[in-house]
């Protein structure tokens, strides 16, 4: 009887003083394993999305696309296993924020197109520079044409929105230089 | 006996069902959850993605909140009804970004913030971890659901008045013609979400759903 | 977007936590009616914004982003915070009896204000250094404390003024926020 009733309150006393702990461990080893179980599912998905992105992107530009290579921050554009062109990521620091924006230029390094990929610029002004409006000026441009129109260049700015139009256009230009330079040193 | 107290459940689920949507509509009659609506309601597309959303976390969270309540120690209840929530969250997140990258995208920050929603919290410690689970269940989805009936109607508002036109799923569903080519802008910016949702919980005060202060 | 001095000024005026990005308006509302409350409430989430994002930063980039388990940050990062929030709460009891009384349910509840996993996340999103990380945090803090201490002089000169019955607490706060909101958007293109 006696030692019934101290296994009784020995489990008792197991119960409160460590179960709460024990409880929250338990939950939260469940809770790790169940979302190493979905991570593992929907990797392979996620990966896939990023990688179609980038060539749905890429494809707007450069329709011919078989696939492409990335190195130093250029995305070589390969067709049939040759180059016929590269694109990359310009940022400049707009109105409300960073614009990204796609630049992709042929093997001759004249502008072929550019797609403003991302901005927090005022929405109905700022925002313009996404259109095709704005970004057609682009085409076939050379790196010193590549100048806002009230400052010499071939860019006209969108109205009442000159601070968007800059950030892009200054953002393209330096990055154009940069990369050909990296481009001819390294022959891509 | 039996067949009284069945009957009796049903009524009571649908009963909770509505309860969540009118008389503790989350958002205008609680105030929980402000951080994510107001961010989100810039478009109605949003706001459908982030509803469903809050759907799915409130009901995985209320079943399994429910169904651990009696084993459940009340000393680490928050703790461990956080890591429930946190552990929908990140499923959620996930299976978003796996399969609807656009909402992903345009939802940004505010898909894992649903953790610290009030509202999930909020229904775990009221109500899932005192009620059966099948209420537990009609409960979720009647709060999830005025949630969501919350952010549709201010996101509708801040959509048509601030671009003039509705894109649901990409198709564009009507546009107003003076109104789109010339919108009121302000309206899907940060003022504009506060005014709208200040004059929309003035105008549930005049229609008497809440009381005044 | 990279120099410190630009990180901290953009957090605290141009993406302003509660005006701009609608991070931490439930204790916003709640507790803005006292500027003395304001303060503290201020500070208080300030302090853990900071020690919120040391810790979480140093998680992310030496443990998460190494062992590619990024997706697990949602669920570390809150319990890190829940934490926190514990001994924040502890140790203010223990120093400062007053300000533990002043706070009252609301410090509890700095765990579910989204400006702290706001703040985390943004760190995260934009990959930040430790450093970055904690001037980010101090400008996001720095910036909602602001906001709290002017909405709260302007709520109290508003209490004695006549607001029609329907718009009267909640209402015309946000009416009053969104103002504020308006005005600093005033500050976008400063940098």
């Amino acid at each position: 009887m006696v030692r019934e009733r101290n296994k009784n309150s020995g489990s008792r006393i197991l119960r409160n003083r460590f179960y709460p702990v024990i409880f929250l461990v338990v939950i939260v080893l469940v809770a790790v394993v169940l979302l190493m179980y979905v991570n593992n599912i929907t990797r392979a998905k996620i990966l896939e999305q990023r990688e179609a992105k980038i060539v749905s992107q890429l494809k707007g530009i450069f329709p011919d696309m078989d696939k492409y290579e990335f190195k130093d921050d250029i995305y070589i554009v390969l067709k049939d296993n040759k180059s016929i062109g590269y694109a990359f990521i310009a940022k400049g620091k707009g109105y409300g924020g960073e614009i990204q924006t796609l630049v992709g230029i042929g093997k001759d390094f004249a502008l072929r197109e550019i797609t403003v990929m991302s901005n927090s610029e005022t929405p109905g002004l700022g925002s313009k520079i996404t259109l095709s409006s704005f970004t057609d000026q682009f085409k076939g441009l050379k790196s010193s044409e590549v100048v806002l129109s009230k400052n010499g260049g071939q860019v006209d700015a969108i109205t009442g929105a000159t601070i968007s139009s800059r950030a892009v256009t200054d953002s393209v230009r330096k990055e154009l230089d940069k990369k050909i330079e990296i481009i001819k040193k390294n022959n891509y | 006996m039996i067949e009284t107290e069945e009957k009796f459940s049903a009524k009571k689920f649908w009963r909770e069902l509505a309860k969540g949507i009118v008389l503790t509509n989350p958002v205008f009659v609680l105030v929980l959850g402000l951080c994510p609506t107001l961010a989100v309601t810039t478009s109605v597309n949003n706001a459908l993605g982030m509803g469903a959303g809050v759907i799915f976390v409130l009901l995985g969270s209320n079943i399994i909140i429910s169904l651990i309540r009696k084993i459940t120690p009340n000393m680490v209840r928050i703790p461990v009804f956080i890591v429930v929530i946190a552990a929908f969250v990140t499923i959620l997140s996930l299976l978003f970004e796996a399969y609807l990258p656009p909402l992903y995208e345009s939802l940004g920050i505010y898909l894992p913030l649903i953790v610290v929603n009030c509202i999930i919290l909020g229904r775990a410690e009221v109500f899932a971890s005192k009620n059966p689970v099948l209420l537990s269940m009609a409960d979720g989805i009647g709060v999830g659901l005025g949630f969501t009936v919350s952010l549709i109607i201010i996101s509708f508002l801040r959509e048509v008045l601030g671009t003039g036109s509705l894109v649901i799923f990409g198709k564009k569903l009507f546009a107003i013609p003076v109104l789109s080519q010339s919108p009121l802008s302000i309206f899907i910016m940060p003022p504009g979400a506060f005014i709208v949702i200040a004059l929309l919980m003035a105008l549930f005060r005049l229609l008497g759903v809440l009381k005044n202060e | 977007m990279n120099s410190l001095l630009t990180i901290f000024l953009g957090m605290v005026l141009i993406n302003n936590f509660i005006l701009s990005k609608f991070l931490g308006l439930c204790p916003f509302f709640g507790v803005s009616k006292k500027l003395s409350n304001a303060i503290s409430m201020g500070t208080a989430v300030t302090l853990v914004m900071v020690i919120a994002s040391i810790a979480t930063s140093v998680i992310y980039n030496y443990i998460l982003v190494p062992y590619k388990v990024e997706f697990m940050n949602i669920i570390i990062y809150i319990l890190v915070i829940a934490a926190l929030v514990q001994i924040v709460e502890i140790v203010i009891k223990r120093t400062n009896i007053t300000l533990y009384n002043a706070l009252g349910i609301y410090l509890p509840l700095i765990t579910t204000n989204c400006a702290v996993l706001g703040v985390t996340l943004i760190n995260a999103q934009n990959n930040y250094t430790l450093v970055q990380s904690i001037i980010s945090a101090l400008g996001g803090g720095l910036g909602f404390t602001l906001i709290l201490i002017i909405m709260s002089a302007i709520r109290e000169k508003n209490e004695l003024a006549d607001t029609p019955k329907s718009m009267r607490g909640l209402p015309i706060a946000f009416i009053i926020a969104s103002l504020l909101s308006l005005a600093f958007m005033g500050f976008n293109g400063l940098l």
